[in-house]
Parts: C-alpha cells; sequence; structure tokens
C-alpha cells in the first residue's frame, strides 16, 4: 500500500478522478468502486484550452500533450475534493504493461503539488494480468477508505462488472456496425478505423477535430480501442512478439483483425508519446493494403491543418474506391 | 531549466509545412505485400533442427552496440561465455549517428538512433549476429524494431535480442542465445564465465569512478587518460578471472600514483540521470570530460554494476521515501537516491543528463526539481539528441561552473 502523501487522516467522503490518461480506459471501473463504496465521486471538466494550459505550466516542456492536459485536470480538482485518486499502473510486465508514465504517476503528482498540500490517493497496480492481486490492491484501498473488507470486496466485483459490461456493450456495438453495413453505406460512407491512446481519441478537445473532420467528410468512424480486447490482445502476437504495451498491442489487434472490412486507417498519437514512436513506426512498415493516415498531434492552436490532412485521406480513399490511382 | 534545444521539431515533413503542430505522413499500397511482421527466417544462419550439439557449427561473428566503457565486457562475454568470435567496432563517427537517425522515426529515443548506427556499421563490417539488450522501457521495443528497421534496409542477419524468452527469465535467455549464437555451448563454463563478465563490470566501475573522482586534478595533462586506455587494452585482452584482477590491479596502482593538484575542498558535481545517455560518452559529447577538465571531482552513481549487479531497488528507495514512494522507471529510483544522497553530502552541484524524450527521466524532474530546492543544491538539466551542439554544451557547463564557483567563494568566506 502506498502512503498518503499527507498525514492528513481526516475520512475521505469526495474522490476527485482527473479526466486524463487511463481514466479513459479503467473510468468506469474507479467510478463504480468508489461510488460502491459510499463515496461521492467527482470528475474533472472535460478538457479545455484552460486546462491544458494550466497543464502545460506545470509540466516539463518534453512532458507528452496527454500527460500536459492531465495536471491540468489534477489542478482542476484541488479545492472540489478531498483526495485526487492517481493510480499506478506497472511497466514491469514485458507484453501487458503500462508506458512507464502510469508506474510513476503518483510520485510525479505528489511532487509537482507539494506545496499544495493535495491529498493524494493511490494504488498500485503491478500486472493487470493477476487479476486476484489487482482485487487485492483496490481492497486494500477500500479498507483504508473505511470500508469492511467485505464490502470493498461487494464493490469490487460490482465495479469489474460494469468495466466489462461497459466494453462488451462497445465491442458488440462496433462489430454490429460493421456487419450490418449494406452496399449503399460502404459506397457512400467509408469506414476509418482510428487507432489512438483512449484519452487522445476520446478527448473532444485533443482529437475532436481528426473525429469530427472525418464526420463532416461522410465517413464513419469506429475506435480501434473498442474492438474486443480478448481478440485484439490475441491477434497482436502476429505482429510482434517483444511489443511491451498492452494498449498498443490492443489497438495493432485491432488493426490486424479489421483492416479488411475497413477503407482507412487514422493513427493518432500525442507528440511526443513514447510507445507510439516506435509501435507507429513498425505499423506503416508493416501494416501494407490498406492506407494509413499518421497524424501527429502536439498543440491545439489552430485546426486547420488536420482538416487539410484528413481532406486529402478522404480524397485519396475515394479514388481509390473508384478503381484508384495508384499503380504497382 | 536548461535544455539542450531539441530538433525534432521540423525534420518530418518538411519546411513548407504552414502548420507545424500537426505532421502527417500517408502510406498507400494496393497489394498485402508481406506478413504484419518480421520474417524471422529470413536471416537464417544455420538450421538447428533437433540438433542440440553440432560439430558443423560454424564459428559467428558477433556485434553489438557502442556503449560507454564496456565493450570488453561484452567482448568477454561473447567470447568467453557464448564462445562465438567478437566483432570489435572502431569508434563511432559523424556518419554513424546520421545513418541512424536518418532511419529511425524522429521522436524515438536517442539511444535507439545511436544503436541503430553501430549496427549498421557492424554489419557493414561484417557481423552475423548482433546483440540487444531488453529493458522495461522502450527499450524492450528496440530489438525488434531495429530487426525490422535494418531489414528494411537489406541487411542479412541474425538478432540476439534478450527482449525475447523474457518470459522464463534467464532461462529463456540461456535458450535464446545456445538456438541463435552457438549450439554447442558447454553450460559450466559458460555460468562460470558470466561471473567473471559481471566482475569486470564491477572492476570497470570501480576504476571509472577513481578516474572521475581524480582525472580532473592530473598534473600532466592526458596522464589519467593514458592509465585508462592501457586499462582498457587489457581488459580486452584478458580471457580469465585472473587477467580481469589483475588489470585492474594494475590501473588502481597507476591512477594512485599519478601526482595530482586538487584542493582540500574541490568542487563537487555529481551526474545523474538516465542509463545510456549519462555515462556513454559519445551521446553525451565527452560529458564526463568536460567536467572533469573545468577542475572538478565528479561522481555518478549510475553505472551497471549498481544498477544490476547491487541492485536493491526497494532500500534505494526508502533512502528518499520522501521523494517517491514507487519504482518509478528503470533508473528512476537510481537518479533520485544519487540526487539526494550528493544533496546530503553537500556536493556544489548535480548535472543531470538523459536523451530527449526518455519518459522515465523526464518524470524524474519534477522531483529532482523538489531536491534542488529542499538542499538549495543547483542543477542542470541536459537533454541529448542526435544533433545536439558540442559548443552549446560548453557555453552550459562554464556557465554552471561559474555559478557553482562563486556559490562556494562566498559559503568559503
Amino acid at each position: 500500500m502506498i502512503p498518503s502523501s499527507t498525514t492528513n487522516d481526516a475520512p475521505v467522503r469526495v474522490i476527485g478522478i482527473p479526466r486524463g490518461l487511463l481514466s479513459y480506459r479503467y473510468g468506469i471501473l474507479w467510478q463504480v468502486f468508489f461510488e460502491e463504496l459510499g463515496l461521492v465521486v467527482v470528475g474533472s471538466p472535460e478538457t479545455d484550452r484552460d486546462i491544458l494550459e494550466v497543464g502545460e505550466s506545470l509540466s516539463g516542456d518534453e512532458c507528452c500533450l496527454a500527460a500536459k492536459a492531465y495536471m491540468g485536470h489534477v489542478a482542476a480538482l484541488v479545492g472540489q475534493c478531498d483526495a485526487v485518486f492517481v493510480p499506478s499502473y506497472g511497466s514491469w510486465t514485458p507484453r501487458t504493461g503500462f508506458c512507464t508514465k502510469f508506474q510513476g504517476l503518483p510520485d510525479v503528482v505528489r511532487n509537482t503539488f507539494r506545496d499544495q498540500s493535495v491529498r493524494i490517493l493511490s494504488v498500485e497496480v503491478d500486472d493487470i494480468t493477476k487479476e486476484k492481486e489487482v482485487a487485492k490492491s483496490f481492497i486494500e484501498l477500500g479498507v483504508q477508505l473505511g470500508a469492511s473488507p467485505k464490502e470493498a470486496k461487494a464493490a469490487w466485483k460490482k465495479a469489474t462488472k460494469a468495466f466489462e459490461n461497459n466494453r462488451n456493450r462497445k465491442a458488440e456495438a462496433q462489430k454490429a456496425l460493421l456487419k450490418n453495413r449494406t452496399p449503399e453505406d460502404k459506397a457512400q460512407s467509408p469506414v476509418i478505423l482510428l487507432a489512438a491512446h483512449p484519452y487522445l481519441g476520446h478527448d473532444h478537445y485533443l482529437c475532436g477535430a481528426v473525429v469530427d473532420s472525418l464526420e463532416e467528410l461522410g465517413a464513419t468512424v469506429i475506435f480501434a480501442d473498442e474492438t474486443d480486447p480478448k481478440t485484439t490482445y490475441k491477434a497482436s502476437f502476429d505482429f510482434s512478439k517483444t511489443l511491451p504495451w498492452v494498449v498498443n498491442r490492443e489497438l495493432v489487434g485491432s488493426i490486424l483483425l479489421l483492416r479488411d472490412q475497413v477503407d482507412g486507417i487514422v493513427l493518432v498519437s500525442a507528440f511526443p508519446c513514447g510507445p507510439d514512436s516506435m509501435t507507429d513506426d513498425a505499423i506503416m512498415r508493416y501494416i501494407e493494403g490498406t492506407p494509413i493516415l499518421n497524424l501527429l498531434i502536439d498543440a491545439q492552436s489552430g485546426t486547420a491543418g488536420v482538416e487539410t490532412r484528413i481532406e486529402s485521406f478522404i480524397d485519396i480513399l475515394r479514388f481509390n474506391s473508384m478503381g484508384g490511382y495508384i499503380h504497382d | 531549466m536548461t535544455k539542450i534545444p531539441s530538433s525534432s521539431h521540423s525534420a518530418e515533413d518538411g519546411s513548407n509545412n504552414p502548420n507545424p503542430e500537426v505532421r502527417a505522413s500517408i502510406t498507400v499500397t494496393k497489394d498485402q505485400g508481406r506478413e504484419p511482421r518480421i520474417p524471422a527466417t529470413l536471416g537464417k544462419l544455420h538450421s538447428l533442427k533437433g540438433k542440440k550439439k553440432d560439430k558443423h557449427h560454424r564459428r559467428v561473428r558477433v556485434a553489438a552496440f557502442r556503449y560507454c566503457y564496456y565493450a570488453p565486457a561484452f567482448k568477454y562475454f561473447v567470447e568467453q561465455v557464448l564462445d562465438a568470435d567478437w566483432l570489435p567496432l572502431p569508434p563511432a563517427t559523424k556518419h554513424t549517428i546520421e545513418v541512424g537517425e536518418l532511419n529511425s522515426v524522429d521522436y524515438v529515443c536517442t539511444p535507439f538512433k545511436h544503436m541503430l548506427g553501430d549496427y549498421i556499421d557492424a554489419l557493414d563490417a561484417g557481423a552475423d549476429i548482433l546483440i540487444q539488450v531488453g529493458g522495461p522501457c522502450r527499450l524492450g521495443y528496440y530489438g525488434e524494431l531495429q530487426e525490422a528497421i535494418l531489414r528494411d534496409m537489406g541487411y542479412q542477419f541474425e538478432m540476439l535480442n534478450y527482449s525475447e524468452g523474457i518470459e522464463q527469465g534467464a532461462i529463456g535467455w540461456g535458450i535464446q542465445s545456445i538456438r541463435i549464437v552457438n549450439p554447442s555451448v558447454s553450460i559450466p563454463h559458460a555460468l562460470r564465465q558470466l561471473g567473471a563478465t559481471a566482475n569486470m563490470v564491477e572492476k570497470l566501475d570501480s576504476a571509472r569512478d577513481f578516474f572521475l573522482a581524480n582525472g580532473g586534478f592530473e598534473q600532466e595533462a592526458g596522464s589519467f587518460d593514458r592509465a585508462w586506455d592501457r586499462f582498457i587494452g587489457a581488459m580486452n585482452e584478458a580471457a580469465s578471472q585472473t587477467e580481469i584482477s589483475e588489470a585492474y590491479r594494475q590501473v588502481m596502482d597507476t591512477m594512485s600514483t599519478l601526482p595530482l593538484d586538487k584542493p582540500d575542498r574541490p568542487i563537487r558535481i555529481g551526474i545523474v540521470g538516465e542509463m545510456f545517455t549519462a555515462i556513454d560518452e559519445r551521446s553525451n559529447l565527452d560529458l564526463d570530460h568536460k567536467v572533469m577538465n573545468m577542475g572538478v571531482e565528479v561522481h555518478r552513481m549510475m553505472n551497471l554494476s549498481n544498477r544490476f549487479i547491487h541492485y536493491n531497488e526497494p532500500n534505494m528507495r526508502r533512502s528518499c521515501a520522501e521523494y517517491i514512494a514507487l519504482d518509478d522507471g528503470p533508473t528512476s529510483t537510481l537518479t533520485v537516491a544519487a540526487a539526494k544522497k550528493y544533496a546530503e553530502e553537500g556536493f556544489d552541484g548535480i548535472i543531470h543528463a538523459k536523451s530527449a524524450c526518455c519518459t522515465p527521466e523526464i518524470d524524474c524532474m519534477p522531483i529532482l526539481q523538489r531536491i534542488s530546492e529542499d538542499y538549495s543544491i543547483p542543477i542542470l538539466y541536459l537533454t541529448y539528441d542526435a544533433q545536439t551542439s558540442d559548443t552549446g554544451l560548453d557555453t552550459r557547463l562554464e556557465a554552471f561552473y561559474d555559478m557553482l564557483a562563486m556559490k562556494k567563494a562566498k559559503s568559503l568566506k
């Protein structure tokens, strides 16, 4: 168990969850868990210019865009809750780890906000494949928050169920969408597989310009992180033996499974994302047959650049579907 | 915060890009040309189907990337443990990093580019097998992607990638080495020599510690460098534990008798940072020598011995528990613990050296800033990418030194 950063042992009634990084993956899990324990959960607002600016001022300039936004989200919760929840997800497992960013996040937040006496609540998840150990960490946290072990266990069970249901629902929806496409749909609306870390792809401020411009041009956007993670993780081993990051494995797996069913793939990365810097290179080298657009986002000062590129990409897809102008 | 400017914001799609904040590349091909992974059989040198001991096995030439002063240890490992031929590489040239950078994505961490350049040098010099290590950060994926890039460039070789087989730990690595390098290796002999390799690493690091602490005060210019070069030469020739110990004894004897002009209270600087860049003088542009030559006693806890052979992470973390509660990354605990130790021991300054885009070390920086505040110890942050300029570094180091010297003079009054 990670010691809380301050000696303040007052009971936590309101817990804040920053709307950034892994909350886009595990947010539902955490929220249901804390709510089941009888806590009030407040999320920080959606990312906007203010949050990103505050985050940028709190972070070193070499941090990735998403990490900068995260600091802004933590700042937005200061004074709004009794404690901010900043979990640590490990990078040590060789095939199912996370970026080291997520592992050290509690220490980074604690040191960044040291002078503001923000209470940080944390949990250490070393290996997500060991479900019992993950459960144990969270149950310990529940007990630390004043629940009985039994209550904490029940809350964890409900939380994992809600998390699974949400994931399955999204995977089903994606499957149905691809299956129910009529030939007219196919002719009118190209399907684009958007492969991005969930905290980027689903953050409207950071990546909205990409999704919106695709949809405005008549494309149907599906998200690689919403494909059934069990199948995608497994499929990723056809692509790479040693790729260390579970999120990238799921994205790559989704690309492998769906590349014949979609018209184009858009990779979006936050500059300078460590895992993506290498995975995207490998994808551009080894995924052939489906056009890929690789976008790197590192500031939000204008969207014209994104729009132009997406427009030209969609043009290429349309030319392609009419017989193509690229010849071998 | 001092930072060496990064080049990475301009390279990818040219200078006439009206919106530099968003960059893109598009790939369009009509045919599914290949499998979505590296064709692993392409560079197969010898088939090992069912034959563990193969007396017709051809000896292979093995090379590794250039890494600090550890080449003799790599050599010893290849020759004595794997029982294969070692391919020594000449010092890196400008071309090495240029070709490495050219074939990498621009925002991958810099050691990737250096190592890729080294591999190209090695393959051009006739290497059959390249060694890559694994690690819990991006390093774990280095080997596979570098292999892909080199194959795309047309090279034929095999990669001994210690990221593979990692699930079975040391046994997986053993199987991997036997399968790829030498099917007829004697395992008891190899294990014994593995111990000697570790010992050589410790001896190299120990001698380097003495070198760094005293080399800046030599009376005769170049005397320490000459002793060091002789030591590396002797280590390169060593073929047994006895010879390793003898080479170490000799260099320590020599260095400890070299005449010094060392003041009672010299300026002391601790170097902390990322495992590759903080030690490797070709990537940090001779940082050791630049700092030493200003007349500084240099300390650096980061080395292979302290990170692997003597590494007790939980203990080390306890020494700086007020700053970190978790093991934040591959070298984070060592960086933070070393910085706190230097601060406590009254060092004059700390230099944090890392490659551009190194995520774990970027995340150490807010923590180091707290140490700097709490102990009022100045920290110089150096970020190296492939194009970092030599003169820019000189200016920063001189300014940092002047500041430390003035601070020290004031405090001694």
